[in-house]
């Protein structure tokens, strides 16, 4: 084996992946100009439309006003509320939009009142609509105030005090610094998304350059050439190594900007500290290095036993649906695994970074994933180099 | 030289079973010599070919080139062999001149021996207009000049040329006929596949003719001639084929 050779399979493939468009634009301008654009236009409409739905006024309809004055007079004072106490069409108005809530005072109100019995209120909105739930949010807290004069006034006829309603007094504390609820943040999302853009950043290279290689008719040139059959794989598949973690790094940088950015424009993000150690980046690698060698190996593997791209691309399909359904699993809440479950490729990658990014390291989970996954990646590398020398695999047509 | 004795390939089908494409073939090609292989579709021409390319394995059979068994030493062949088919294609987003340079650094030669063959092989082409447009730029004729550059960048002393006139214009067909003349003249040994009978008669000095994989005739012009009723070649290929036929 010859690492000159495997260097200029590698050098060869980088620069033809490089010299691709499609690469560029799934590479680049996706992940750094597209998703930025993207959330800064969801955050900066999202803040706009709350503001505007904050800022209005809520126009609500009381029907039966005159067995709850009080309460009435409550929400006549508030200054974001405009009462209508006239109009039987209001159903209609409410599904219009043209009134944001209905609020309804039985007869019997002011008598269960009085009978100190709980009296009943009904409020109509509609849940779908944002200046509808603002408004709904509005008049609870004006009911709420509302039947804090109730009870005050029902327990100063019996000569309590206000106290008696407080029996318990509970003050939470969080412990977690700033830079742990960070991690507990990233690790919801952050290993989906890391296994995520390394497939999809392999795909693309893993077929071009070996199905790709067969269809242009380019692979006999290089067979007839004095390097082997192991050298054109390990070549091909560190170029897809490179390319699949630069996709990687280049994807989560786009998205962390996007996300920051779409972020500050909404209101920005409080309580976190968004700071990773060395140690842990170093950790993360020692992981991340198996599976993108795993990622590459299998497509590269895929992609040299299909006839074309598009045979390649139907075989890639449901291993990408795995891996989707694998790190889904993987973010699910209260997921936990047990020993052996670290042998299973993708699974144990994400796990172990979630224990990362939480500040924990397991060193039996890390080194496991790590033995696990390039056992694996070995076994496709060598399955690959096993397809190339057959012959019905590189002549069928 | 290239010798090829008692050489068989089958291949498996569910559907058919066992198939010989190439049945028990026998021939030499010697140095300074174009060796001839004609044949219609689906003669074995091909399989032959990617044998002697090292890309296939024979069932049966003893093939050296040079003295080097395309089997047990394929990578010493690979050293010694141009090959060109249709096949073996170009990379689209590379220019001449870097294509020329890797195939050269992948077949071990050092960077100052290319660069010097490369000028060579470009002026002789006439290819140094275009040696800096990348392939996907590139007509089929300019593409055709870049896949003979290609094969004998490492100067090899052997050529395996699959049909390489087909799809070319008639100047372009030229210039790759009179390319190898030249490389007769140069010594190399040289297996030539075609199905343009003018072509074979023009180049070949040795021509053999295979139907449904076996060895029907073999022998130079004037050999095929003599055995034949016909001054030209394409009526001794028909002459020869119905005979191959008739006896089935």
């Amino acid at each position: 084996m010859s690492w000159k050779n495997i260097r200029l399979i590698f050098v060869k493939e980088l620069v033809g992946t490089i010299r691709d468009k499609r690469t560029i634009i799934a590479m680049i301008i996706i992940p750094l100009i597209f998703y930025p654009l993207l959330f800064a236009g969801v955050g900066y409409f999202s803040k706009i439309g709350s503001l505007k739905s904050e800022e209005a006024n809520s126009k609500i309809v009381i029907h039966g006003a005159e067995f709850a004055p009080q309460l009435v007079k409550h929400l006549q004072d508030s200054e974001k509320i405009k009462v209508f106490t006239i109009g039987e069409d209001y159903p209609t108005k409410l599904q219009n939009g043209d009134i944001q809530a209905v609020l309804v005072i039985p007869s019997d109100f002011k008598y269960k009142i009085e009978q100190e019995e709980p009296g009943k209120l009904i409020l109509k909105y509609d849940a779908t609509e944002a200046k509808s739930r603002i408004a709904q949010k509005r008049v609870n807290q004006i009911i709420e105030k509302y039947k804090g004069e109730i009870l005050l006034q029902r327990i100063s006829r019996l000569n309590l005090k206000e106290e008696f309603l407080t029996p318990l007094i509970l003050q939470e504390e969080n412990i977690a610094t700033a830079e742990k609820m960070a991690g507990s943040f990233l690790a919801v999302l952050l290993p989906y998304l890391i296994i995520i853009l390394i497939f999809a950043g392999a795909m693309h290279t893993a077929v071009d350059i070996t199905a790709g290689e067969k269809e242009r008719g380019t692979i006999a040139t290089l067979l007839v050439s004095q390097v082997s059959r192991l050298e054109i794989v390990l070549g091909k598949c560190l170029a897809v190594m490179l390319i699949s973690f630069t996709s990687m790094v280049l994807g989560l940088l786009g998205l962390t900007f996007a996300f920051l950015l779409g972020a500050s424009i909404a209101g920005g993000i409080e309580g976190m500290n968004f700071g990773i150690s060395i140690n842990t980046i170093f950790l993360l690698f020692l992981v991340l290095f198996p599976l993108v060698g795993l990622a590459s190996a299998v497509l590269v593997m895929v992609g040299i036993f299909a006839r074309n791209i598009r045979e390649a691309s139907n075989y890639i399909t449901p291993i990408y649906m795995l891996t989707v359904l694998l790190g889904v699993i993987s973010v699910s809440q209260g997921m936990e695994l047990t020993g052996k479950m670290f042998l299973v490729p993708i699974l144990n990658s994400s796990f172990v970074f979630k224990e990362l990014l939480l500040g924990k390291i397991y060193w039996d989970h890390i080194l496991t994933t790590f033995i696990a996954n390039m056992i694996i990646a070995g076994l496709a590398l060598f399955g690959a180099t096993r397809l190339f020398s057959k012959e019905e695999v590189l002549f069928r047509s | 030289m290239i010798k090829v004795e008692g050489l068989t390939k089958i291949f498996y089908d569910k559907k058919r079973g066992k198939t010989a494409a190439v049945n028990n073939l026998k021939f030499n090609c010697k140095k300074g010599q174009i060796f001839g292989l004609l044949g219609p579709n689906g003669a074995g021409k091909t399989t032959t070919l990617r044998i002697l390319a090292t890309m296939m394995l024979p069932t049966k059979g003893k093939i050296t080139v040079n003295g080097c068994d395309v089997v047990k030493e394929a990578s010493k062949v690979r050293r010694q062999i141009g090959f060109l088919s249709s096949e073996t294609g170009l990379y689209d987003r590379f220019t001449p001149r870097e294509t020329i340079r890797f195939f050269g650094q992948i077949n071990g030669m050092k960077d100052e021996i290319i660069k010097k063959r490369m000028a060579e092989i470009f002026y002789n082409l006439d290819m140094e207009d275009f040696q800096d447009v990348r392939v996907n730029k590139l007509s089929t004729g300019m593409k055709q000049k870049l896949s003979i550059a290609r094969s004998i960048i490492h100067d090899p002393s052997v050529l395996i040329l699959d049909e390489p006139t087909v799809g070319l214009d008639i100047i372009t067909a030229r210039t790759v006929i009179e390319y190898v003349q030249s490389f007769r003249a140069q010594g190399k040994c040289i297996i030539y596949s075609t199905h343009i009978m003018r072509e074979a008669e023009r180049l070949c000095d040795v021509i053999a003719i295979i139907h449904q994989g076996n060895l029907i005739a073999q022998g130079t012009l004037e050999e095929l001639k003599k055995n034949s009723s016909s001054d030209e070649l394409e009526e001794i290929f028909f002459e020869l084929i119905n005979q191959g036929e008739d006896l089935k």
